[in-house]
C-alpha cells in the first residue's frame, strides 16, 4: 500500500491507483469531463488538474499514478483558478442551449459551472456556428456546437465495441467528431454513446424532447432481456397529479457492475423498455365474475379447483407451463407447489426462441433465468399440445412476463381442457382462449433474484409499482400455497422473496454461495 | 576560422552524393565504430560530448539514449525528427539537402549504439525534394553496404525508412510524431510513459533531431572531449543558427555554442538591412520569448537563454526591425498557433482561437487597449495547463511580447481604432 495525503487527509491506496481514483474512493470529488472510469484516460479536457507538492506544474488527476508520500491539493486557489479557466474556455464556444438541451440537469459542464465556475462571460467574439443535427447512425444525433471534444464516444467505439465508427477530423477549433463517409454508427451498443457524452452533444432520438431529466426518478434493476443479467437503472416519471402521462419509463441506463456488464448495456436492453408500459394486462378475469373480482377471490377460486382434483386423487390431470423469465424464487415456488405438494410431473417450459449473441454482452438466450431453472431442478422441455389436451383438466400458463409469446403455448389443441388459467403481464389475443386471466408484475415491479448465464445469482428490488391489479407471481403463489394448506406451515413463513430464497438456498447447495 | 562540423561540405559540388561525402572523410566514423568500438564506447563519447538536442528542448542526447531499456524483448526504434515546423527554422533542410549521408551515418552510429535495427526519418511533407534526396542517399548507401543488412561486414543490420508528414506543426512534437508514424491522427500522447520506454508501436524509441544526429559522426571520429571543447562545458559543439528577418545576410551559420547573439546578427549576418533599426529578436524559433534590442548581449546556449527568460529552441533567430508593428507580429504568431493547434486539449484549442479572434479585431481597429490584458490573461490560462508543450509554445511568446511591448501595442490599437472612426 502507498501512503498519500489529499487536502491534508492521509490516505492509504493500492499501488497503481491514479490520484482521481484514490480521491473518489475517499469521497473527494475532482471534476473531470474526458475521463471515464471504463475507458483509457485521455487527459484532454484539463478539468482534473491538481496540485502536487514539489511538482512545477499542475498535474492530471486522471492519469497520474500515486507515489509514496505524494501530497496533493485538489482545492487550492491555483487549482480552482485552473478549473475556472478550463470552464471559461469550454463555455466560450458553448451554445446557451440549456433550456432546450436534453442533457440539462445531468450535464457535467452545467454542473461544474454551478460548482466551480459562476463567472461572467468575457467572451466578446461571435461563437462558431456548427451543424446541430448530424445523423450518426442508429438512434444518435450529434450537435457539434455542444461537443467539447472529450472523445469519450471515439474511445468507447475504439476500445469497447472495437467498431471504430467515430473519429476526430479537422484540427484546432475546427476539430470535430465525425463518422467515416457512408459508415454510420451501427453496433448494438450505440446507446451508450448518448449516455457517456458528458454534455448534450450526442443525444438519442428515443429520449430527445420527451421529458426533462429532473422529472425522472431512478431505481436500480436487472435487464431481463437476455441471460447476461446486466445491471440497469430504470428512469421513470413518477407522474403528475392532474393528468396522466403516456408512459412511466422514459429510459434505461447502464449501471456499473464490474462482475457482469462493466459500465455498458446493449441497445436491446436499453431501448426495449416499452413492454413495461404498453399493452399491459391489468385486470383479473375469472369465469362469470361479472367484472368485479379481487385477488382473494381469484386465489380462492384456483385453490378450490386444484383441491377438488387433489381430493379425487386426480392431480395428474393438472399441467403447468412456465417460462424462464420467472425469478429463482418463483420457479422454486412452482416446483414446490406443483411438483412436490401436488405431485404434478407435467411441467413444461415456453421460452422465446434464441437470438444471436455477440462477444460483448448479449447472449443467445433471450431470457434471464434459464440457468436458475436448471439449477432448481427443472428439465427445460416444451409442452406437447395434443397429449396435453387429452390428459389435462386444468392447465396453468405462466406467461413469460415480457410480451405476447404465450400464444405459442396455447394452440387450438388445448381448447378441450376444462380450466385454462393464464398469468401474464401483457394482454394478448391468446388470452381470449383462457377461462381465467391474472395480471402479473414484471421483473422491474417486483423483488427476487435471477441466475445469469455464468451462474451468478443477482438479487433485484422493485423499481416500479405493479401496474393496475398486477401482482408479483411469488406473492400469488405464496397465497395459493397457504390457501391450499397442504403445507401451510411453509408458506406461512414466506412474507418476502428473501424468505423464499433462504428456503431455496437451504435446499439447493448451488444457491448457497 | 571556427571549426565546421555540419556545414563544411555545404557548397561543395555534389556534396549530397556518397562519392563526394566519402572522399571528404565520410563513413570513417561508422567504419571505426563497427570495427573498433563497442556500443557503450559510443555512448560514453556522446555523453562526454555534452551534445544537447538541437530540436528545441535541448535535452542531453547521451542521457536520452541511456533511458532506453537494455533488457527488452521488443524491437527498439529510432525516429529522426525532420519535421522542422517551428517558424523561422530551416537548418535541418540544409543538412539533409547538402549532407544527407552525414545524417545517415549519424543514424547508423546511433542505432549501433542503442541496439536499433529500424530507423524512421519523419520529414515534413513540404520537403518533398529533400525526402527524395534522402531516399536516393539511402539507396546509394545500401549498394555500398553502409545501410541494410550486415553493414560493412560487421553483422550489424539497420534499415532506414523515410516517412513524409502531411503538413501539421503538431507532428513535430515527439509523441504526435509517433502517432502520425503509426498511421493515426497526429495527436500528442499523455506522458508518462515516455517514448524511451513506450514509443513507436509501443516499443522503446529514441527520437532525435536531424542536427543532433548529424553531429554523431564527428563525435565518434574525434571524441566527445574534442566536441565538447568546441562549445561550452555543459553544452558542447557547434550549432547551425538560421537567421531570418531584416538582416543583410539571412541564412544558416554554423558557430560554436555560446556565440554571442549580437555577434551573430551584427557580424555574421551582416547587421541590419540598410535603413532598418533593430527592435526585437526571437532567438530560438517563434515559440521562444522575444528579446528587446537592448537585451541581445547574450550567448546562444541553452543555459544563458533560459536565464534571460527565453530559450535557445531550434536556434532560429528572427530579427524584427523598428518598422514592424509588434501587433502584426502578435497577429501572425497567434494565427499560426491557432491554425496549428491539434484541438485535442481545451486550453490550446479554444484559447488560441479566442486570442486570435481578439487580435484580429484589434488589428482591424475594432478593439480597446484594455483587451491586451485580456489576451495576457488568456495566454496565462493556456501556459502550463495543456497536454503537450505546444500550449506553452503559443503562450510564452505572446506573454513576452505583451510584457515587453505593451506601450507600443496599446498605441497601435488606439491608432487603428482612430483610423476607422
Amino acid at each position: 500500500m502507498i501512503n498519500i495525503d489529499v487536502n491534508g487527509r492521509p490516505l492509504e491506496v493500492e499501488p497503481g491507483t491514479t490520484i482521481l481514483q484514490a480521491a473518489q474512493k475517499a469521497g473527494i470529488s475532482i471534476p473531470h469531463l474526458c475521463y471515464h472510469n471504463a475507458l483509457p484516460p485521455e487527459g484532454s479536457c484539463r478539468m482534473c488538474l491538481v496540485q502536487i507538492d514539489g511538482y512545477p506544474k499542475l498535474e492530471l488527476a486522471c492519469s497520474t499514478t500515486v507515489k509514496e508520500g505524494m501530497k496533493i491539493l485538489t482545492n487550492s486557489s491555483v487549482v480552482k483558478d485552473a478549473r475556472k479557466s478550463v470552464l471559461e474556455f469550454l463555455l466560450a464556444e458553448h451554445p446557451p442551449d440549456c433550456p432546450i438541451c436534453d442533457k440539462a440537469g445531468e450535464c457535467k459542464l452545467q454542473d461544474y459551472y454551478e460548482e466551480y465556475g459562476l463567472f461572467e462571460s468575457h467572451y466578446a467574439e461571435s461563437k462558431s456556428r456548427k451543424p446541430k443535427q448530424i445523423e450518426l447512425g442508429n438512434n444518435l444525433l450529434l450537435d457539434r456546437e455542444r461537443c467539447i471534444l472529450c472523445t469519450r464516444c471515439v474511445r468507447f467505439l475504439a476500445h469497447i465495441t472495437k467498431t471504430g465508427e467515430l473519429g476526430v477530423t479537422e484540427r484546432g477549433i475546427k476539430a470535430e467528431i465525425d463518422i467515416y463517409p457512408d459508415n454510420p454508427v451501427s453496433n448494438n451498443y450505440s446507446g451508450n454513446l448518448a449516455e457517456i457524452c458528458p454534455v448534450g452533444a450526442i443525444t438519442d432520438r428515443d429520449f430527445r424532447f420527451k421529458t426533462r431529466s429532473w422529472f425522472l426518478e431512478e431505481k436500480p434493476s436487472i435487464c431481463p432481456l437476455c441471460s447476461r443479467g446486466c445491471a440497469i437503472t430504470i428512469a421513470f416519471h413518477p407522474g403528475f397529479t392532474r393528468f396522466d402521462l403516456p408512459q412511466r419509463v422514459y429510459r434505461i441506463k447502464a449501471r456499473e457492475n464490474q462482475a457482469v456488464n462493466g459500465a455498458w448495456i446493449c441497445d436491446i436492453g436499453r431501448y426495449g423498455y416499452s413492454f413495461m408500459d404498453e399493452n399491459r394486462a391489468s385486470k383479473i378475469r375469472l369465469p362469470e365474475d361479472g367484472g368485479e373480482t379481487d385477488w382473494n377471490q381469484a386465489v380462492d377460486y384456483l385453490s378450490e379447483k386444484i383441491m377438488r382434483l387433489v381430493h379425487m386423487k386426480r392431480t395428474d390431470r393438472i399441467a403447468v407451463t412456465v417460462s424462464t423469465f420467472l425469478s429463482n424464487e418463483e420457479l422454486y415456488l412452482i416446483k414446490k407447489i406443483f411438483h412436490e405438494d401436488l405431485g404434478i410431473s407435467k411441467i413444461y417450459f415456453v421460452d422465446p426462441s434464441e437470438g444471436s449473441g455477440d462477444e460483448l454482452l448479449l447472449t443467445e438466450e433471450r431470457t434471464p433465468n434459464r440457468r436458475g431453472a436448471i439449477e432448481i431442478g427443472f428439465e427445460i422441455i416444451p409442452p406437447n399440445q395434443e397429449a396435453l389436451a387429452e390428459t389435462t383438466d386444468i392447465i396453468f400458463v405462466f406467461g413469460n412476463g415480457i410480451n405476447d409469446q404465450v400464444e405459442n403455448a396455447v394452440e387450438e389443441g388445448i381448447k378441450p381442457i376444462d380450466l385454462k388459467v393464464l398469468m401474464s403481464a401483457h394482454k394478448s389475443a391468446a388470452a381470449e382462449r383462457f377461462d381465467c386471466v391474472l395480471p402479473m408484475s414484471l421483473t422491474a415491479e417486483k423483488s427476487g433474484s435471477l441466475t445469469n448465464v455464468d451462474g451468478l445469482v443477482q438479487a433485484f428490488i422493485p423499481a416500479l409499482e405493479p401496474l393496475g391489479d398486477s401482482r408479483p407471481l411469488w406473492a400469488i403463489l405464496t397465497d395459493l400455497g397457504r390457501k391450499m394448506a397442504i403445507d401451510f406451515k411453509t408458506y406461512r413463513k414466506f412474507s418476502s422473496t428473501a424468505d423464499i430464497y433462504r428456503e431455496l438456498s437451504r435446499e439447493i447447495p448451488f444457491f448457497r454461495k | 576560422m571556427d571549426e565546421k562540423i555540419l556545414t563544411s561540405d555545404f557548397g561543395v559540388e555534389d556534396s549530397h552524393t556518397l562519392a563526394v561525402y566519402r572522399k571528404r572523410g565520410g563513413y570513417k566514423a561508422l567504419s571505426k565504430a563497427l570495427k573498433k568500438m563497442k556500443p557503450d564506447d559510443i555512448l560514453a563519447e556522446v555523453k562526454a560530448a555534452h551534445l544537447r538536442g538541437r530540436g528545441g528542448a535541448g535535452f542531453p542526447a547521451g542521457m536520452k539514449w541511456d533511458f532506453i531499456p537494455k533488457e527488452t524483448e521488443k524491437p527498439k526504434y529510432l525516429c529522426v525528427n525532420a519535421d522542422e515546423g517551428e517558424p523561422g527554422t530551416f537548418k535541418d533542410r540544409y543538412i539533409m539537402s547538402h549532407a544527407p549521408h552525414m545524417l545517415l551515418e549519424g543514424i547508423m552510429l546511433t542505432c549501433f549504439c542503442v541496439g536499433i535495427q529500424t530507423a524512421f526519418i519523419y520529414i515534413r511533407g513540404e520537403y518533398e525534394h529533400v525526402a527524395r534526396r534522402l531516399e536516393a542517399a539511402i539507396e546509394e548507401a545500401r549498394k555500398e553496404g553502409l545501410c541494410g543488412s550486415n553493414i560493412l561486414g560487421s553483422g550489424f543490420d539497420c534499415e532506414v525508412i523515410v516517412h513524409r508528414g502531411a503538413g501539421a506543426y503538431i507532428c513535430g512534437e515527439e509523441t504526435a510524431l509517433l502517432e502520425s508514424l503509426e498511421g493515426k491522427r497526429g495527436n500528442p500522447r499523455l506522458k508518462p510513459p515516455f517514448p524511451a520506454v513506450v514509443g513507436l508501436f509501443q516499443c522503446p524509441t529514441v527520437i532525435n533531431n536531424v542536427e543532433t544526429l548529424s553531429n554523431i559522426p564527428s563525435i565518434v571520429l574525434h571524441g566527445g572531449k574534442w566536441f565538447s571543447g568546441l562549445g561550452l562545458p555543459e553544452d558542447g559543439g557547434t550549432r547551425i543558427f538560421g537567421i531570418s528577418g531584416m538582416v543583410a545576410k539571412p541564412g544558416v551559420y554554423e558557430l560554436p555554442v555560446g556565440t554571442s547573439l549580437k555577434e551573430i546578427i551584427f557580424t555574421h549576418a551582416g547587421g541590419m538591412l540598410k535603413g532598418k533599426a533593430l527592435k526585437a529578436v526571437i532567438p530560438g524559433g517563434m515559440s521562444a520569448p522575444v528579446l528587446k534590442a537592448d537585451e541581445i548581449d547574450l550567448t546562444m546556449d541553452c543555459h544563458c537563454m533560459l536565464e534571460a527568460d527565453s530559450m535557445l529552441g531550434s536556434s532560429a533567430i528572427i530579427v524584427i526591425d523598428q518598422d514592424t508593428p509588434m501587433l502584426e507580429v502578435l497577429r501572425i504568431m497567434i494565427k499560426f498557433y491557432s491554425h496549428e493547434s491539434c484541438g485535442q486539449c481545451t486550453p490550446c484549442r479554444i484559447g488560441t482561437s479566442w486570442i486570435h479572434k481578439i487580435v484580429q479585431r484589434l488589428c482591424r481597429g475594432e478593439g480597446r487597449r484594455e483587451e491586451i490584458d485580456e489576451i495576457s490573461r488568456l495566454a496565462s490560462n493556456i501556459l502550463g495547463k495543456t497536454l503537450c508543450p505546444m500550449g506553452d509554445a503559443a503562450a510564452m511568446p505572446i506573454l513576452s511580447i505583451i510584457a515587453k511591448f505593451r506601450g507600443e501595442l496599446e498605441a497601435t490599437v488606439e491608432e487603428r481604432r482612430t483610423e476607422i472612426q
